[in-house]
């Protein structure tokens, strides 16, 4: 056979492609490229440019981030989004937890329960946040209502720099448990009764069991519980929007409504754009520092 | 900028409203008549109470020009994305052909040509802008920008203070002796707030800790003690930054000295409806709304505090938008005309006063629509509406009717008592004068 015989002898061999997998594929992978890696890609670009949608992207270089690293109002929204997780992560994780502990023990109305704890996750974040506007109103709220029953002044959970992010993170922990309590309560019922009626045989009371089989079998959730509700966390944007729009002075902003305000209000997408990068790379390491700390031994 | 709630449109004033919009293109006005059919898009953020007047006026067009070859198609679109979504509309080429704009606040679109000059399209179309006030032609140009039109007068609005009359009876004051300085201000408010525990639970004057309401007082009273956010050839940022500082200070006392305001409050338009507040300078949006829920007020002119009486001014007007077939401007000017032409209904049912002057003398101008004790400090009192905006590229940064731009989140610093005056005036300073630098 002589050399020139070898290409086409080959190619008689070859495996024929299946091009209906390809067709397959291409549902899934087109669109994929075409709605999310092309407008992070193109996203990425624009942070290195001014533009403001009319005409082409004028090059600017670093500008927009060193812009952002001396601008104020960013430094602000930074810190108050790992304020945020500071309070709301081990919020969505404490109270979903003893929710679930509770409606696992299957009493009477467990059934309930696990609707009502569950309810508010399937509920907008909007109208989640504009009930919780008028639950903490300062003069006229249920909140504040109650407290006066227990001698307590009326506390500005929206209006003062003090208690609005607070005000804001009591809203999203009551939004946010519920997918936590879903998750917890999957687990708890995974945990085998033998276990704990051995442990109970043994002479461990009910904290002991908690401490010692319960949490340490649940470990891989509540790790997952924690990551999940931070990354949500650092991504705060429908509450602080429609509860306080980030004031008074900034005190509950965070860097989502700053790059919605930055690229929507302000037409500044490329300086928009350089700020969700900023945040994705902070996002990108607490994640890190999380799943090294909360780590499988 | 307006509070949902039911039109006020009763029969009568619909109809009175009505003859003058039906019987106007029998008063001389030039006649569409298209060889093609077209259909303009008109988009407009006007969507409370306003808008339903808005609604029909288009609805009145339309049913003008049924056999004429021309209508009009309303789309709503919500106020914060409006002009985002209006650039992303230019940029693929598929911009609706008019909306609503406010003069002063576009110099960016205008500089980007996604609004067009008008000045000849108005000539062609026979719209008589010697019939527009000076102020409102003024206002709707870009000295910029070759100081051309960039927008058709739609209305004129002003920030007035609206008193709840139930609050002023029961306090004893005068209705018909309504305060008219700084002094007779703070006098009747304090007269009409209510205190528990030390603590305001009643405003005498309407406020909130933060955003548009704070902001828009500090600007009209920084204005009024001399304080000008720009030099009048925009070249130079915060003239007489004393008076803006001690405006700021007259703000805080409402709040800490004289206590008749308090930060507590949340939704304005919301309190002062009911009734959580006796005086509440606010723009003429908000009428139709108290008028119908039954709320007890009058509008009066806003006291000279500061020594000149001013008062903030906005107008707000029809934008037409840059198209790929440039054959529409033509029908787009002629159906702007004409809802310029039969604006009367606009203007005495939904909103601001009117910038024609043909209008304002029309002799059912002041029986027409909203009661003239809650309006007429809206028509009135244009006569001393001087605080324009500042038609530079970054315009929407000085507005001093914002509850979200550079100078609301600057002075949010001062009400809450985290930066003092001085230093909020320090900075306002540099980050105007760089705005002005820019263009």
């Amino acid at each position: 056979m002589s050399e020139q015989a070898t290409p086409a002898s080959a190619r008689t061999d070859a495996v024929p492609i299946d091009w209906a997998g390809y067709v397959f594929v291409a549902f899934f992978t087109i669109p994929f490229l075409l709605f999310n890696v092309l407008p992070v890609l193109f996203g990425g670009y624009v942070a290195f440019t001014e533009w403001s949608i009319i005409g082409a992207p004028a090059w600017v270089g670093t500008d927009n981030f060193t812009a952002a690293l001396s601008d104020e109002w960013v430094r602000n929204a930074f810190r108050n989004v790992l304020l945020y997780g500071l309070i709301i992560v081990p919020g969505v994780t404490v109270f979903g937890l003893l929710a679930a502990l509770f409606v696992n023990q299957g009493w009477p109305l467990s059934a309930v329960a696990r609707t009502f704890f569950f309810a508010p996750y399937v509920v907008s974040a909007t109208v989640i946040g504009l009930i919780w506007v008028w639950l903490l109103d300062t003069q006229y709220g249920l909140i504040n209502h109650y407290l006066a029953y227990l001698g307590l002044d009326g506390i500005p959970w929206l209006t003062s720099t003090d208690w609005s992010l607070i005000g804001v993170s009591i809203a999203s922990i009551w939004w946010d448990m519920g997918l936590a309590f879903v998750l917890f309560l999957a687990a708890l019922q995974d945990i085998p009764r033998d276990l704990l009626e051995a442990a109970k045989v043994d002479g461990a009371n009910g904290l002991k069991r908690l401490y010692f089989i319960t949490l340490p079998l649940m470990r891989p959730v509540i790790s997952m519980v924690i990551t999940l509700q931070l990354i949500s966390t650092l991504r705060i944007f429908s509450q602080v929007y429609v509860m306080t729009n980030g004031g008074p002075a900034g005190s509950s902003d965070s860097p989502i409504r700053y790059i919605y305000e930055s690229a929507i209000v302000r037409h500044s997408f490329g300086y928009a754009s350089a700020l969700a990068i900023l945040l994705f790379a902070l996002i990108l390491i607490v994640t890190f520092v999380l799943r090294f700390v909360v780590r499988e031994r | 900028m307006t509070v949902a709630t039911k039109t006020l449109l009763g029969r009568r004033t619909f109809l009175s409203a009505a003859g003058a919009v039906l019987a106007a293109p029998m008063l001389g006005t030039r006649a569409f008549a298209y060889n093609k059919p077209i259909e303009l898009v008109h988009w407009s953020w006007l969507a409370a109470s306003d808008g339903e007047v808005w609604a029909k006026m288009i609805d009145a067009f339309n049913e003008a020009h049924k056999d004429k070859g021309i209508q009009i198609k309303l789309q709503l679109v919500p106020e914060e994305q409006y002009t985002t979504k209006v650039l992303t509309a230019v940029a693929t080429g598929q911009a609706p052909d008019f909306g609503w704009g406010t003069a002063g606040k576009a110099a960016q679109l205008a500089r980007d040509e996604v609004i067009m000059p008008l000045d000849d399209l108005i000539a062609a179309s026979g719209l008589d802008l010697a019939d527009f006030s000076d102020t409102s032609v003024k206002a709707a140009r870009y000295p910029k920008y070759d100081n051309k039109m960039f927008m058709v007068p739609m209305d004129l609005m002003s920030l007035q203070p609206e008193i709840n009359i139930d609050h002023v009876l029961a306090a004893g004051l005068d209705p018909e002796a309504p305060p008219k300085t700084g002094e007779e201000l703070i006098a009747w408010a304090k007269a009409m707030t209510q205190m528990a525990d030390g603590k305001v639970t009643r405003s005498g004057i309407m406020m909130t800790g933060s955003g548009v309401q704070p902001t828009v007082t500090w600007g009209i009273v920084a204005e009024q003690m001399g304080f000008q956010r720009a030099s009048d050839d925009l070249k130079t940022a915060c003239v007489n930054p004393e008076a803006g500082i001690k405006a700021m200070e007259w703000v805080l006392a409402l709040f800490d000295e004289h206590k008749v305001s308090t930060r507590d409050v949340t939704d304005r338009y919301k309190a002062f409806g009911t009734g959580e507040g006796s005086i509440f300078w606010t723009g003429p949006w908000t009428l139709n709304g108290y008028v119908n829920q039954g709320l007890n007020f009058r509008t009066y002119d806003f006291p000279n505090i500061g020594g000149t009486q001013k008062t903030y001014f906005e107008m707000g007007g029809l934008e037409l938008y840059k198209q790929q077939d440039e054959g529409r401007y033509e029908a787009t000017m002629e159906a702007v005309r004409w809802l310029s032409d039969n604006s009367f209904l606009w203007t005495t049912v939904g909103r601001g006063a009117s910038p024609r002057k043909s209008i304002l003398a029309n002799p059912d101008y002041k029986t027409a629509g909203i009661p003239w004790d809650k309006r007429g400090a809206f028509v009135d009192g244009m006569s001393f509406a001087t605080i324009l905006e500042v038609p530079v590229l970054d315009g929407p940064d000085f507005t001093i009717y914002s509850g979200g731009n550079l100078l609301a989140k600057t002075l949010e610093n001062v009400w809450a008592g985290q930066k003092s005056p001085a230093e909020a005036m320090a900075e306002l300073q540099a980050q105007w004068q760089k705005s002005l630098d820019k263009g």
